[in-house]
């Protein structure tokens, strides 16, 4: 399997859309095209085999399906996971002769997709860099009074930093990532320690960004109590997403009740600090 | 603004400024000013249709171009709120800068704080969990099915904040910090949890092929069946907790966590604690 450049190219568009200050805007460019599932579906597209692109896909979600990027710092560049990271592992799949949807293939996916990903923040501060010689001309437009110039600033200019930062650098690696992909397989043998380590690696990494999801919700270790109760209704009972959703949801009602008649007796008895078995009652009035 | 006629943004300036803000509040972002051109580009028409002559335009203009950043998809609510306080000033309704700009302060941090956890952290989850189920075996219906399906929530969703801002004004600054907004965020974090938890406990699988073997060659330990009876999932979940640890408790950066895992795997399978048990 190689990458041509006419596809190339059309990866290369696909990667400016996306990546988190994308062209698309962030809820069809970063929260749809970006995320690594969708961008499997595109990349299956545009390479012809639809099947291996969406397995892997679906093997390089799973490693940032928590991918939250709190007040711009990214540790991964979905851009480069999604459009340069996933066919490059559709070659690799494809010349390690690997089944398309096995958990071979899937562990290979997310090891390349998480280096080209890692490698890639370098684009993201590339483009966030580029991006500051636009608003520099936006500043210049408002202290003028000549505001028509802010959409051009806001809408057009950064096509320039993304041409840069995400379509030269995808159309390059991916054009000439393949054929290196390809010569991979005659130089490390799978049974051999480097690969093997590559398909472990694959495997752990889920595990930070579930993590990171985590960091967001978890201050003290009794945090940790919803997230084993969750594990534990899906692996133990065997609950799928949705179940376990629906349930998860009488606790936050729970939650919410307890926290309002908790403040509402606060407000009554003001000043008296309120008992927790008080509102334990009178939750059930509410 | 001397006649005393009182000034309301038409419903098609509002969907204009809203649309500004959906596509352009990060097209063109900085580690400077994040939001903030998103920001100026979604009250512009506003402030047109507000003010007739270009010095007041100036002046309103100049209110927005504070830092902004917040989670942008629940941050629509902000803009809705300022759209509505603009107006109110336009009306000499007793607003200035410092109001506007104190509350746009004031509300982006927690909006970004409720919107990661809400939107990021359990939403888009939740819809790719769904999907990733719908497309394991290569099919193309949960790619398609995320994107119709988290498309239609996140625009009308958008829509709904930022209609609801500007219908509410400050008084949406109540609902969302206020003791009411703290409780929502608590209920919102347990499921919130114990979704991230169905989501590790479906899609994350660390195994070990360890085992010890009698003289025969049959194994009499294996380790994995072991744990798994102890509790399932037992040492994916010392995984996570152990990631969550590193980056929560000992500030270490995801990438280097990445890193170590590297480093991990390696002495893993040196050892034989891992093996994926590949061939050609």
């Amino acid at each position: 399997m190689t990458i041509s450049w006419v596809q190339a190219a059309i990866l290369g568009i696909f990667a400016s859309l996306s990546s988190m200050p994308g062209m698309a805007g962030s809820t069809i460019g970063n929260y749809t095209l970006g995320r690594p599932l969708v961008g499997g579906l595109v990349c299956g597209i545009i390479l012809g085999d639809l099947k291996t692109g969406i397995a892997a896909g679906v093997a390089m979600q799973l490693v940032y399906i928590a991918l939250v990027t709190p007040g711009g710092t990214v540790s991964a560049d979905l851009r480069a996971v999604s459009y340069i990271g996933i066919p490059l592992a559709m070659v690799a799949i494809h010349s390690q002769g690997l089944a398309s949807t096995g958990g071979n293939a899937a562990d290979l996916a997310k090891s390349m997709g998480t280096l080209v990903g890692t490698v890639g923040t370098v684009l993201f501060y590339g483009t966030a860099t580029m991006n500051l010689a636009w608003q520099h001309i936006g500043w210049r437009a408002v202290e003028k009074g000549d505001f028509k110039k802010l959409y051009v600033v806001d809408w057009g200019l950064p096509w320039i930093s993304h041409f840069f930062f995400s379509f030269v650098p995808t159309l390059l690696m991916t054009h000439f990532g393949s054929s290196a992909v390809t010569a991979l397989r005659t130089a490390l043998p799978m049974d051999g320690i480097p690969m093997k380590t590559l398909f472990t690696v694959g495997a752990l990494l889920p595990c930070v960004g579930i993590a990171i999801l985590l960091k967001q919700i978890v201050d003290s270790p009794i945090d940790f109590i919803p997230f084993f109760v969750g594990f534990t209704f899906a692996a133990s009972l065997k609950l799928n997403l949705v179940s376990v959703t629906v349930i998860s949801l009488i606790f936050a009602m729970i939650s919410y009740k307890l926290d309002m008649a908790i403040s509402t007796n606060k407000q009554v008895a003001s000043g008296s600090p309120s008992n927790i078995t008080d509102d334990d009652e009178d939750e059930e009035d509410i | 603004m001397d006649n005393t006629e009182i000034k309301k943004i038409s419903r098609k300036t509002l969907n204009k400024s809203f649309h500004h803000w959906f596509y352009g509040h990060l097209t063109v972002f900085s580690q400077e000013h994040m939001q903030t051109f998103g920001y100026l580009t979604s009250m512009l028409p506003i402030v047109e249709e507000l003010y007739d002559n270009k010095e007041d335009q100036e002046k309103a203009m100049k209110t927005y171009t504070a830092f902004f950043n917040t989670e942008p998809q629940l941050g629509s609510v902000i803009v809705g709120v300022t759209a509505s306080l603009e107006e109110a000033r336009a009306n000499h309704g007793g607003v200035d800068d410092a109001t506007i700009n104190g509350l746009r302060a004031g509300l982006m941090g927690p909006i970004a704080g409720i919107g990661d956890s809400l939107v990021v952290g359990t939403l888009i989850p939740v819809i790719l969990g769904i999907a990733l189920g719908m497309s394991d075996g290569g099919s193309p219906l949960g790619a398609i099915f995320y994107i119709i399906v988290w498309n239609l929530l996140g625009y009308f969703g958008m829509r709904f904040a930022f209609f609801k801002g500007y219908e509410l004004g400050d008084k949406a600054v109540g609902i969302l910090i206020g003791q009411q907004g703290k409780a929502i965020r608590k209920a919102i974090a347990t499921v919130g949890g114990m979704v991230v938890g169905g989501v590790a406990a479906t899609w994350v699988t660390v195994k070990t092929s360890f085992q010890l073997t009698n003289a025969s060659g049959k194994p009499y330990l294996v380790l994995q069946d072991n744990l798994d009876s102890v509790y399932p999932g037992l040492l994916t979940a010392a995984f996570i907790v152990a990631c969550w640890w590193l980056m929560a408790k000992k500030n270490i950066s995801p990438i280097k966590v990445m890193l170590l895992l590297v480093v991990v795997a390696l002495v893993g399978v040196l050892v034989g604690f891992f093996n994926p048990g590949l061939s050609y």
